[in-house]
């Protein structure tokens, strides 16, 4: 019985294209809702949130001091063993100890960015910070030493992150990079 | 002006005519047989009839051509084309196009040629919905039912193949 | 032999075909720009935007492309039909548009003239509309063929196929609105339409909105458009007929399918939607030119295309044989027979 009346109301429904109209009303009310593409190397970009791990940054103290005193734990820690540390002895005030790094380099393309290096420093020098653009023309960016690492990146530490702004897309000789417009009032979610 | 459309038309559906039979390729000869009869709906038009006209290329080139095509595409065209068709006499069939030539130029003289001028101000159209149904009835009703035969009998093969 | 009054309507004419086939041929760039706009908005992206503002340039920059693409011809392909199908294709798709009327006769201002809005009102508009556009499918058929290529032939197949079998419902859709408007003339049959929505034939109640469906499955199969778009099924043929084509021959297809597209949505609106008749019989309604309600409606309905190609699916064969021969023509006879008696 049941059975005879589903079949009739399926046939109405069949008839009156119920589930065609209901199809189309999906996809009009996608045609006029807002597109999420990201029109990124163009005219915008994501900013990252803090928890974010892209390229490397070494911190310093408030007054200039570099944290890192080369212990060799991020090193050690790493489980790809791409991150080399030489010490040596330094007490003119560079680093916040006597020990300082003379050599700190990280090898990009090997890094699988899983920030045991991060966790392992005491000082919480190194930092897996938000620049994610790591592309470039040949091998020789592949690997980031100390001077470079020591550079602020592009995006402050104070921003929260999490949203789209407007960016520039930039050409230049050394290659292409794509510069964000960090004020605020540019800024919309995802 | 007319006369000039007339022969163009004329004479390419005579050539076109003489393709669809010389040719080798039945898929060609198909192209050929469409532009004849498209060639004989224009000369249609000429005569002030586009219904017939419409009718010829609605039905002819539209739908039978389309039919004919579906099944000299499936056909294994280079042995279509290699094959002398009919597969019979030469001779034998000169003679039969030669009897049948013969009927048709007599049929042609023997009608009385020209005297039965159209009525060209009436819409054409109505005129001929209106004699199929009163003066041509009954062979429009004959022909209906031959139709409908044709098209019972490719229904029962259908099933009498499925069994 | 030629007096100056014939002469100006001869070049009246000539001016006339000349603008409808440019218009016509210009046609598929923005409606390409338009089909990708929709399809990125409805799959919410944004569809082309890096050749001009909104990607309106993208077309021009397909064209191009297009041009400079290397004319292919397969080895032992039927080098001359290979050739002539895609403009076998392409012409009945503008031939279409000479029985089309696009509204009343206008004066031109300044020449004070009249001129209609028409090539050529056909007693049997149409039947020639659908005699003509029935043509188009020999350029895919023949292309298939041509191609010598077994996806390309497939596609050639089912398409003759579906064409017989959604023609028939066709010409049945248009017999309803004959039968409804008692008229063959695309013009008569806009003019019959006049008064409001409530004249329309899409509510000629209870059997227009019949008609309307019937005649709107049937031509989406007729145009291969999805959910019919079986002779080009990229799942199961490659791309069905236009396999071995590249470049403008290509091009020549695609152009054809758009003012395939653009000739059903005019076909739609001149039987269904009353032509260049205002929804409403008030003065304000009456006040603006019929052409913009002719080309709103059309529009609409192109739209309306572009929508449903980016919702359905593709039909199975065997499911698209069933709409056709066992729904579509059992039903359009049954329409025939309610629209006769309500004529009575």
């Amino acid at each position: 019985m049941s059975n005879g009346s589903s079949r009739i109301t399926d046939f109405i429904k069949k008839a009156l294209f119920v589930d065609f109209i209901k199809g189309l009303a999906i996809t009009l009310r996608y045609n006029v809702s807002r597109s999420i593409t990201l029109r990124y190397p163009d005219q915008e970009k994501w900013v990252p949130y803090r928890r974010f791990r892209g390229q490397h940054t070494l911190n310093m103290d408030a007054n200039g001091r570099e944290l890192c005193v080369a212990c060799e734990l991020c090193a050690k820690a790493c489980p790809t063993k791409c991150i080399t540390v030489i010490p040596m002895e330094d007490d003119s005030g560079r680093g916040i100890a006597d020990r300082v790094a003379k050599v700190w380099k990280v090898e990009l393309t090997r890094c699988l960015f899983c920030g045991y290096c991060e966790d392992a420093c005491p000082t919480r020098a190194v930092r897996l910070g938000r620049d994610y653009e790591l592309a470039c023309f040949d091998l020789s960016c592949a690997t980031k030493n100390k001077e470079e690492l020591l550079q602020p990146q592009s995006i402050p530490e104070t921003i929260n992150g999490g949203f789209v702004v407007k960016a520039k897309f930039v050409r230049s000789p050394e290659g292409i990079k794509v510069v964000p417009d960090l004020r605020m009032s540019k800024k919309r979610l995802l | 002006m007319e006369k000039f459309f007339f022969l163009m038309f004329a004479i390419t559906a005579l050539c076109s005519g003489l393709a669809v039979v010389t040719l080798r390729n039945p898929v060609h000869s198909a192209v050929s047989l469409m532009l004849c009869l498209v060639q004989v709906a224009a000369l249609f038009v000429l005569l002030r009839s586009p219904f017939v006209a419409v009718a010829q290329v609605f039905i002819y080139v539209g739908a039978v051509m389309v039919l004919f095509l579906f099944v000299v595409l499936i056909l294994d065209i280079k042995k279509a084309a290699i094959e002398t068709f009919p597969p019979v006499k030469r001779r034998f069939v000169g003679g039969v196009i030669a009897v049948l030539g013969i009927e048709l130029l007599a049929f042609i003289f023997a009608s009385p040629f020209g005297t039965a001028p159209a009525d060209a101000a009436e819409t054409t159209t109505e005129s001929i919905g209106k004699l199929l149904f009163t003066k041509y009835l009954f062979p429009f009703e004959v022909v209906s039912i031959i139709l409908l035969a044709a098209l019972v009998a490719a229904v029962i093969m259908a099933k009498e193949r499925q069994r | 032999m030629l007096d100056t009054a014939t002469l100006i309507e001869v070049i009246i004419i000539i001016v006339k075909a000349w603008l409808l086939t440019a218009i016509i041929f210009s046609l598929p760039m923005p409606l390409t720009w338009l089909e990708r706009k929709v399809a990125g908005h409805i799959h919410v992206r944004l569809g082309p935007m890096r050749v001009g503002p909104h990607g309106i340039l993208q077309p021009l920059a397909d064209t191009l492309k297009l041009i400079l693409k290397e004319d292919i011809v397969p080895d032992r392909a039927d080098r001359f039909l290979f050739k002539l199908a895609p403009l076998i294709a392409m012409i009945p798709a503008f031939l279409v548009f000479v029985a089309i009327p696009f509204g009343e006769n206008v004066t031109i201002p300044f020449v004070n003239r009249e001129v209609s809005l028409y090539l050529s009102d056909l007693n049997v508009g149409i039947l020639y509309v659908l005699a003509i556009g029935g043509l188009g499918i020999y350029g895919i058929i023949f292309g298939g063929w041509a191609s010598n290529s077994k996806y390309a032939l497939l596609g050639g197949l089912r398409s003759a196929a579906q064409m017989i079998s959604y023609e028939i419902a066709l010409s049945f859709a248009c017999i309803g609105v004959v039968m409804m408007t008692d008229t063959l003339s695309l013009l008569e049959m806009v003019r019959a339409q006049a008064g409001g929505i409530h004249h329309w034939n899409v509510l000629y109640l209870p059997i227009g909105p019949v008609w309307f469906v019937i005649f709107i499955i049937a031509a989406l199969a007729e145009m291969n458009r999805i959910p019919f778009d079986l002779p080009e099924d990229e799942g199961t043929l490659a791309s069905g007929f236009h396999t071995e084509y590249s470049g403008m021959r290509f091009s020549y297809f695609m152009l054809a399918e758009y003012v395939a597209m653009v000739s059903v949505s005019v076909l739609t609106v001149i039987m269904f939607f009353g032509g260049w008749h205002p929804p409403l019989d008030g003065a304000l309604f009456n006040f603006v030119p019929g052409i913009f309600w002719f080309m709103a409606k059309v529009v609409a309905f192109i739209y309306f295309f572009m929508w449903l190609r980016f919702t359905l699916p593709r039909y199975r064969y065997d499911q698209l044989m069933t709409i056709g021969w066992k729904i579509l023509i059992p039903l359009s006879l049954v329409s025939v027979l309610i629209t006769g008696l309500m004529k009575i």
